[in-house]
């Protein structure tokens, strides 16, 4: 894919993306900045694993701005059969538009929630339209964005309750959606958010979203991620996050869904006593890919980060872990560690895992370790002389090995969701029985 | 209950057991002693199961059925349990849920309905308060992060829980102080009865004052070679195994 044609191909739909002649500007500097590349290949090493040839091929449209009430009322009962909490607050998009019959923002002190494009072009900073540099599909995201959440929390202000941003693709095929999600803690502010991703019906598309977060000192934010897609879609996400001192970052990951699933997490702990800890769990079988890369650049002294992702890979999938830590120069007392564990199940099942680290401090406490394995044979006979037959011994160290990072969810509902997830979509991979 | 005949069993195509004969009547304890690397625990794996162990010679026969052709499941199913020398970590696992399962494959072997919520909880209440473990512990992993002491008191616990008919002990008493060594002995004492076998596999004498056997036997380079009472296993605690095999070369 070149630059020209990608660039021919997006140019024609920028004339109906929302904003004002500034934004417009910044939208086609964005687009010229992205065209400049093209989609990155698999010879740029940040893309060695992951081929996205069938995103760049494929014939993509963007999503009407405002989705058609029936559809809306679709998702709704979806929604409501799915079990999601309608009187919680939320924000449901559909096809990357804003659902505002279906969405709450509450009232709570201190809390500004608001979409995207309801905040008027005045509102929303540059920065939604800004070129990200080394994020190509990021950039193509500044170019094309219509819609997303911008969620402000003021000093010392904490969200009484998580608020749950649900993005719903239709069911239409082969259209792509750039949502941008804004996220500005105060001082001390606290948030936990979590964010959904779900087909209505499997469809083929592109969700391409971007998270970008601010952190103001002594602030805490935990972000949870379901990806629920059919097995037809593309989805790639950037998080991109910057900590003042002491702040707290959490991020638990899971990717269940999606046809080739790209995470970038690009993180940087600018000030001491920062944290950040990220974790996850990702399925992929039945040709699915799924690719996690991050960057965790330790700015400052005295800051911790924590990777730690699981992998189940089943027949003819691949998963990708690369994870990069650099400390920079002065940054001294860091800790960091990183671990890649993963499952395969079966003889086709595919994994890459890349643990890095970069050192330009003396006084740092880093570890990595990457794990790649079959079921537990101890473990197994240890089952089976409890009386467990093997397929369901096999079966439940499945469950187990998810059900380690499962456990540190901390909404008793989400966690619950996921695991039934995770069970439901081992079964479609031969791993049948309930979760423990 | 359980009949040992002549077996002979390799590991790596090295010989460890080489011609083996046990008899065991229900109601009975037996206490199987030896020196490291005489077989014990070779014994205790090959009895509940586990592969990687080749039987070339000999049979197991438990309540007349042929033990060494049943699944290791087939065997907790019929009432064989062991107690493992190393209880294996199973993170992601909590105990009540392995205890549910394992009580739900031994009802559903016996042609019983599942257990439900409410009478779990019955069945282990008093067993968890014998074994000394708090009720916080049914939430955490199988084994992961137990002490020593910890991770046996939980293999006795199951034990209690399932009520096996034979009940291989694998160095239960390896590692333990002297307290947990008395809640381990009690759990296996309240356990003793007429239609149960147990075959205590030790190294030391002590748990064998706590735990009564019937027959005490020493195995030694993968035979028993002497059998006695209760005497014997205080004689080799005196003496050490030396004369035994000493007098098992001159036979």
């Amino acid at each position: 894919m070149t630059g020209d044609t990608s660039n021919g191909r997006f140019a024609a739909g920028l004339g109906r993306l929302p904003g004002s002649a500034e934004t417009a500007a910044l939208r086609a500097t964005a687009l010229e900045a992205f065209s400049a590349t093209g989609f990155p290949t698999r010879r740029n090493e940040q893309w060695r694993y992951t081929d996205l040839g069938p995103i760049s091929k494929a014939d993509l449209d963007f999503a009407p701005q405002l989705p058609a009430e029936g559809l809306i009322a679709r998702v709704a009962a979806m929604l409501d059969e799915s079990g999601f909490d309608s009187a919680a607050p939320r924000l449901v998009f559909v096809d990357g538009g804003y659902c505002e019959t279906l969405s709450q923002t509450g009232d709570a002190a201190g809390l500004n929630i608001a979409s995207l494009a309801s905040c008027g072009a005045a509102d929303v900073p540059a920065r939604a339209h800004a070129a990200l540099d080394g994020h190509p599909l990021a950039t193509l995201n500044s170019a094309l964005v219509s819609d997303g959440a911008v969620i402000a929390v003021d000093d010392g202000a904490e969200a009484p309750e998580p608020i749950e941003l649900i993005f719903v693709a239709g069911g239409q095929s082969d259209l792509a959606a750039h949502p941008r999600i804004m996220i500005d803690l105060g001082q001390g502010a606290e948030l936990t958010l979590v964010q959904h991703a779900l087909d209505l019906e499997p469809a083929s598309g592109w969700f391409n979203v971007v998270t970008e977060i601010v952190q103001a000192p002594g602030s805490n934010l935990t972000l949870y991620r379901l990806q629920d897609h059919g097995k037809l879609r593309f989805h790639t996400a950037l998080v991109r996050a910057e900590l003042a001192e002491d702040a707290k970052l959490a991020c638990g990951w899971f990717d269940l869904g999606g046809r080739l699933v790209r995470n970038d997490f690009d993180i940087r702990l600018a000030g001491s006593g920062a944290e950040a800890d990220l974790y996850g769990i990702f399925l992929a079988s039945s040709g699915q890919h799924t690719d996690n890369h991050i960057r965790m650049d330790h700015v400052a002294p005295r800051t911790i980060s924590s990777e730690a992702f699981r992998g189940i890979i089943g027949d003819r999938g691949h998963g990708v872990f690369n994870g990069k830590v650099v400390v920079h120069r002065d940054a001294q007392h860091i800790d960091a560690r990183q671990s890649s564990d993963n499952l395969l199940l079966a003889d086709n099942a595919e994994i890459d895992t890349k643990p890095e680290l970069e050192i330009y401090a003396d006084d740092v406490k880093c570890s990595h370790g990457a794990t790649i394995g079959e079921i537990d044979e101890d473990q197994l006979f240890y089952l089976r002389a409890r009386g467990l037959e093997e397929d369901e011994a096999r079966n439940l160290l499945t469950f187990a090995f998810a059900n380690t990072v499962l456990e540190r969810v901390e909404l008793p509902a989400l966690r619950e969701r996921i695991a039934d997830r995770v069970a439901a979509h081992l079964a479609d991979s031969g791993v049948a029985g309930e979760h423990p | 209950m359980l009949t040992i005949e002549n077996l002979h069993v390799s590991v790596d195509e090295r010989e460890i057991l080489k011609g083996l004969d046990l008899s065991v009547n229900a109601g009975e304890v037996h206490a199987i002693m030896g020196p490291n690397g005489s077989g014990k625990s070779t014994l205790a794996q090959v009895l509940a199961g586990k592969d990687n162990y080749d039987v070339t010679q000999g049979r197991v026969l438990y309540r007349g059925e042929e033990l060494l052709e049943m699944e290791p499941e087939e065997r907790a199913r019929q009432g064989v349990f062991l107690a493992f020398q190393y209880p294996t970590e199973i993170p992601g696992v909590n105990n009540a849920y392995l205890l549910k399962a394992a009580v739900n494959a031994q009802r559903e072997a016996n042609g019983e309905p599942q257990v439900d919520a409410f009478e779990f909880m019955r069945l282990i209440r008093s067993k968890m308060e014998l074994m000394n473990i708090s009720k916080e512990f049914l939430n955490r992993s199988v084994n992961e992060g137990f002490s020593g002491g910890e991770k046996k008191r939980n293999e006795i616990l199951q034990m209690l829980v399932l009520e096996p008919s034979l009940a291989i002990l694998d160095e239960t008493d390896s590692g333990l102080d002297v307290d947990a060594l008395k809640i381990v002995a009690a759990g296996v004492n309240s356990l003793r009865s007429k239609g149960r076998a147990m075959v205590l596999v030790t190294h030391y004498e002590r748990l064998l004052e706590l735990i009564v056997p019937d027959h005490v036997h020493v195995l030694s380079d993968g035979r028993i070679v002497k059998s006695g009472d209760r005497e014997l296993a205080r004689e080799l605690d005196a003496r050490g195994y030396d004369w035994v095999q000493q007098e098992a070369a001159r036979a």
